[in-house]
């Protein structure tokens, strides 16, 4: 009779597990400081879940990280803080402290399919100040208002691909007006080699210098530590669509065609190609700017004013300018796509 | 024939499939070069060939999320996300058939995503299909009266 | 008589007739099968870092395959969690049958006293097996529904007709016990005869007559014993023996002639195909096909899977059988040709079996280790190996090894094809089994295409 109740109890024992597994969840769910969990799905089946945390200004927000399907990254937008991957089943912890009221933008790291962008959601931080009206400064294209959306063919193009270490021998005779950065950011590169053209001075120079020296002045605008950085950027979040070589036949731009609605303009909503002289040739780096902090309406061209600072934008854009004018040193690649001289 | 005899003789046969060098050429050494797409349900292509001694270079491709090419025998690894691919460079110098698996959780049907890299002749796959024939042969020579 | 008998060894007597150690071993399993259910529907949905599909399909599944069956036959359903209740609530206690019995105990019905509700019980876990070896809250539910099914035929009908009749996992595990290398049978038969209760089929204090309806003194073959030991027990002549019998098996000594063994061998050995096929081959198609339950493509695919398994496959092994019946003028009818032979395609099988189930193992084993440390997704670390990434092992012997088994299966099928066919056609076997030796010989080469090729 004893052996018997022995049994009996180990019986129970035995079918108690899932109860006492769950009690240990539940009690190591209490104990510890509260924690977020913040689950990771491909946008189709939910994405971010919660989509929206609220936490107080200087108050650390404990977040229990994990995928529920494919590889994810965490990352917050306009913040220094680094974007933590997310292996699928693997949970990990990330600790933030927000000094600052104000709505933060949490978004996927990793690629995760067609619909990965829009895999955001936000952080509310409140404390005092929390209303106040940010203090930034107006991006460049809606200050020159720019119709971000209006076709910009360049009057001309290259014959070749310029050659931006030429255009730096010859470029030393440039005037001051060339040189302008702000000229330089607002104005597109046809249009500049436009003025060259009809610049009485330059009148003895061939159609391919005037390229090199814009080429020039646009690679001369920055750093190569801040090309590698837009390199790194693009080929993390543009190159998917947008080709590793610029060209606009990224692996999703297929899966994006299918993801649009039927309505779409499908010939518009194909992904730029930056290699396509004639289209980049006629946009300003507002303008290419611009494009990238708003993205494109129902195009499928994600919208990075949320993610992005500054300097990452314009970082981004100074490497999308080495699709067309190359890198100093680089060898000239040949004849361009869309190539075609047109205007004198 | 006494049943000992014929097992000394079946063995023999065995052996025998087993160290006759199975005729495949001398190794090329040319240079071979791949475009692997990964997709959450397979590889594409999802057999590749190669003959033995090819430089192999394989270029992975993630078409929808993070992936991963793992390389059976060879135990090379690499991964890959769209507009991130990953690269492969080795020597092809055992032959065979070599299964290629997605070696990063890439959805419900990851531990699936099976490919195959053959190189040279199929030595193995003739003579186990030889071995075979003795086996199915023996089994019943060896069971009569 | 050469063969020993395991029970004469003195631990091994005491280890077997004491109910404690089987029984521990059954609650951990227990523990085990329901930690598997709440992991499927509490943990995380990602198989590789969740206990119901590492422990299930590849802890569990590797030991019962490559161990469990084929050295100990039914040595499984001897601790089976599933199994177990039945006898604690026909007996009405866990240990010695108790002063009151609960449940009905009904008989089973005499129409379904075979094998065909577990092959349409296996028939449908196949066809759906992509979406359940792939999703946790799939295998929880399986789990459930056979924990579900066990438990009320257990209290409605008599013994384990649960294990017996409906158990999809128990109907070929029954099948490929005919070639353990171990058999419990009795001793002295004349004893059991002289025995007027045959205790150890009607039961007495010390223990319940089988669980699985065999009258022991009449067994002869592995298939239907579910190495409970009751009857060692509740035997006042200490009459039963568990002899190591080697190479020797059942299929030679007792070979099954019924229509629903056949085909439940057809069945597995198709599976095994289709299976390798689905999951091991390269075709991203096929597998999204099977993952889709309920699509289109998907019910396309399951079509053409139950065709191949009842029908192309039984079919084409049918007229192999049919030439050899002719071609050695046996007096025997096609369909007990057909069954008869049948048997014949046991051990490989369970080869392809086995090769299927050594990728699995060694191929994504080592998610076990990450699993036993963290089973649920949650970021436990219970052994310290929640970080141990995915290794896998011997990926250039597998082919090598997956080859041997195949043909070490085909010899075995050759030889019992022939024994069978001896005992069928006489001086004409030969020409019997030939065809029959064929058509293994085909399938053996399919699965070797699929696995080293």
């Amino acid at each position: 009779m004893r052996a018997e109740s022995v049994a009996r109890a180990l019986l129970v024992l035995a079918t108690s597990t899932p109860a006492l597994v769950l009690g240990v969840r539940a009690c190591e769910r209490q104990r510890s400081p509260p924690v977020v969990e913040v689950r990771g799905r491909m946008v189709n089946e939910g994405g971010w879940e919660p989509g929206e945390i609220v936490i107080g200004v200087d108050q650390p927000l404990r977040l229990a990280l994990v995928s529920d399907d494919v590889v994810h990254g965490f990352g917050i937008g306009k913040t220094a803080v680094e974007a933590v991957d997310m292996y699928p089943g693997v949970p990990r912890n990330l600790t933030l402290t927000f000094d600052r009221p104000g709505i933060y933008t949490y978004y996927c790291t990793r690629w995760c399919g067609v619909n990965h962008w829009r895999m955001r959601g936000t952080i509310v931080v409140r404390g005092p100040g929390e209303n106040a009206t940010a203090d930034e400064a107006e991006p460049p294209h809606v200050a020159l208002d720019l119709d971000l959306d209006a076709p910009h063919p360049a009057a001309a193009v290259p014959s070749a691909t310029p050659d931006a270490g030429r255009g730096r021998h010859l470029g030393a005779a440039l005037s001051p007006d060339y040189r302008d950065a702000g000229m330089l950011r607002t104005t597109p590169p046809a249009v500049v080699w436009g003025r060259l053209r009809a610049d009485p001075d330059h009148r003895h120079r061939t159609d391919q210098d005037l390229w090199n020296l814009v080429a020039a002045q646009w690679i001369a605008g920055t750093t190569d530590r801040v090309r590698w950085e837009g390199e790194q950027l693009y080929a993390a979040n543009c190159a998917a669509c947008h080709g590793e070589g610029g060209d606009g036949r990224g692996v999703m731009a297929r899966a994006l065609a299918a993801s649009l609605p039927p309505s779409a303009d499908h010939e518009r909503a194909r992904p730029a190609a930056f290699t396509d002289a004639q289209v980049m040739l006629g946009a300003s780096s507002a303008l290419l700017a611009g494009k990238i902090l708003r993205g494109g309406m129902g195009t499928g061209m994600p919208n990075w004013g949320a993610i992005l600072t500054d300097e990452q934008v314009w970082a981004l854009v100074d490497y999308l300018w080495t699709f067309q004018f190359g890198r100093v040193g680089r060898a000239s690649a040949g004849p361009l796509e869309g190539h075609r001289v047109s205007g004198e | 024939m006494q049943r000992s005899w014929r097992v000394g003789l079946l063995a023999l046969g065995a052996v025998a499939v087993l160290i006759v060098p199975v005729p495949g050429g001398a190794p090329a050494g040319g240079e071979r070069s791949f475009r692997i797409e990964a997709t959450s349900t397979g590889f594409t292509p999802a057999v590749i060939r190669a003959r033995a001694g090819d430089r192999v270079t394989i270029e992975l491709v993630a078409m929808d999320v993070v992936h991963g090419l793992f390389v059976d025998g060879y135990e090379l690894s690499t991964t890959a996300e769209p507009g991130r691919p990953g690269r492969l460079a080795f020597v092809a110098d055992r032959t065979g058939a070599f299964r290629l698996r997605c070696s990063v959780t890439c959805g419900s049907l990851h531990p699936f995503v099976v490919g195959v890299l053959k190189v040279g002749p199929q030595t193995l796959l003739w003579r186990a299909a030889m071995l075979a024939v003795i086996a199915a042969l023996g089994g019943l020579w060896l069971a009569r009266r | 008589m050469s063969e020993p008998d395991v029970l004469r060894v003195p631990w091994v007597h005491r280890l077997v007739r004491s109910r404690w150690p089987q029984l521990l071993v059954t609650l951990v399993l227990l523990a085990g099968f329901l930690v598997a259910i709440v992991a499927g529907f509490a943990g995380s949905p990602v198989g590789n870092r969740n206990f119901a599909i590492v422990g299930v399909w590849i802890a569990w599944w590797a030991v019962l395959m490559l161990v469990a069956v084929p050295l100990l036959g039914r040595g499984w359903c001897g601790v089976c969690p599933l199994g177990a209740p039945a006898d604690w609530i026909q007996r009405g206690a866990i240990l010695t049958p108790g002063p009151r019995a609960l449940g009905l105990g009904r008989r089973w019905p005499a129409q379904l006293r075979n094998l065909w509700l577990q092959n349409a019980g296996f028939l449908t876990l196949a066809i759906a097996s992509a979406a359940i070896l792939t999703r946790p809250r799939l295998t929880a539910l399986v789990l459930l529904a056979l924990l579900a099914a066990a438990l009320i035929v257990s209290f409605v009908f008599e013994r384990r007709a649960f294990c017996r009749h409906l158990c999809p996992v128990g109907g070929f595990i029954g099948l490929y016990a005919q070639l353990a290398p171990i058999e419990l049978r009795v001793r002295d038969k004349r004893r059991c005869a002289a025995h007027r209760d045959k205790t150890c089929y009607t039961g007495c204090a010390a223990g319940s007559g089988c669980p699985w309806g065999v009258y022991p003194g009449a067994l002869d073959r592995n298939a239907a014993c579910g190495m409970c030991f009751e009857c060692v027990r509740t035997c006042p002549y200490d009459n039963v023996a568990i002899r190591w019998r080697g190479l020797r098996n059942d299929l030679v000594t007792a070979p099954g002639h019924r229509l629903d063994e056949a085909f439940k061998a057809f069945i597995m050995l198709g599976s095994a195909l289709v299976y390798t096929a689905v999951f091991l081959g390269p075709w991203g198609d096929l597998k999204a096909a099977a993952l889709g339950v309920g699509s289109r493509a998907w019910v396309a695919y399951a079509g053409v899977v139950i065709a191949f398994l009842v029908g192309v496959l039984p079919g084409a092994f049918f007229l192999a059988g049919e030439l050899g019946r002719r071609f050695s003028h046996s007096p025997l009818t096609p369909r007990r040709t057909f069954a008869s032979h049948a048997a014949a395609l046991v051990p490989l099988g369970l080869a392809a079996w086995v090769a299927f189930t050594l990728s699995l193992l060694l191929v994504n084993g080592s998610y076990a280790l990450v699993v036993a440390s963290d089973p649920f997704g949650w970021g436990w670390n219970l052994l310290g190996t929640r970080n141990a990434g995915w290794t896998p092992a011997l990926t250039g012997a597998l082919p090598i090894l997956q080859a041997v088994v195949l043909i070490i299966g085909l010899g075995a099928t050759a030889l019992a094809a022939m024994r069978i066919a001896r005992g069928t056609a006489g001086a004409t076997a030969g020409r019997q089994a030939a065809p029959v030796v064929l058509f293994a010989f085909v399938v053996t080469v399919a699965m070797l295409r699929l696995l080293v090729g």
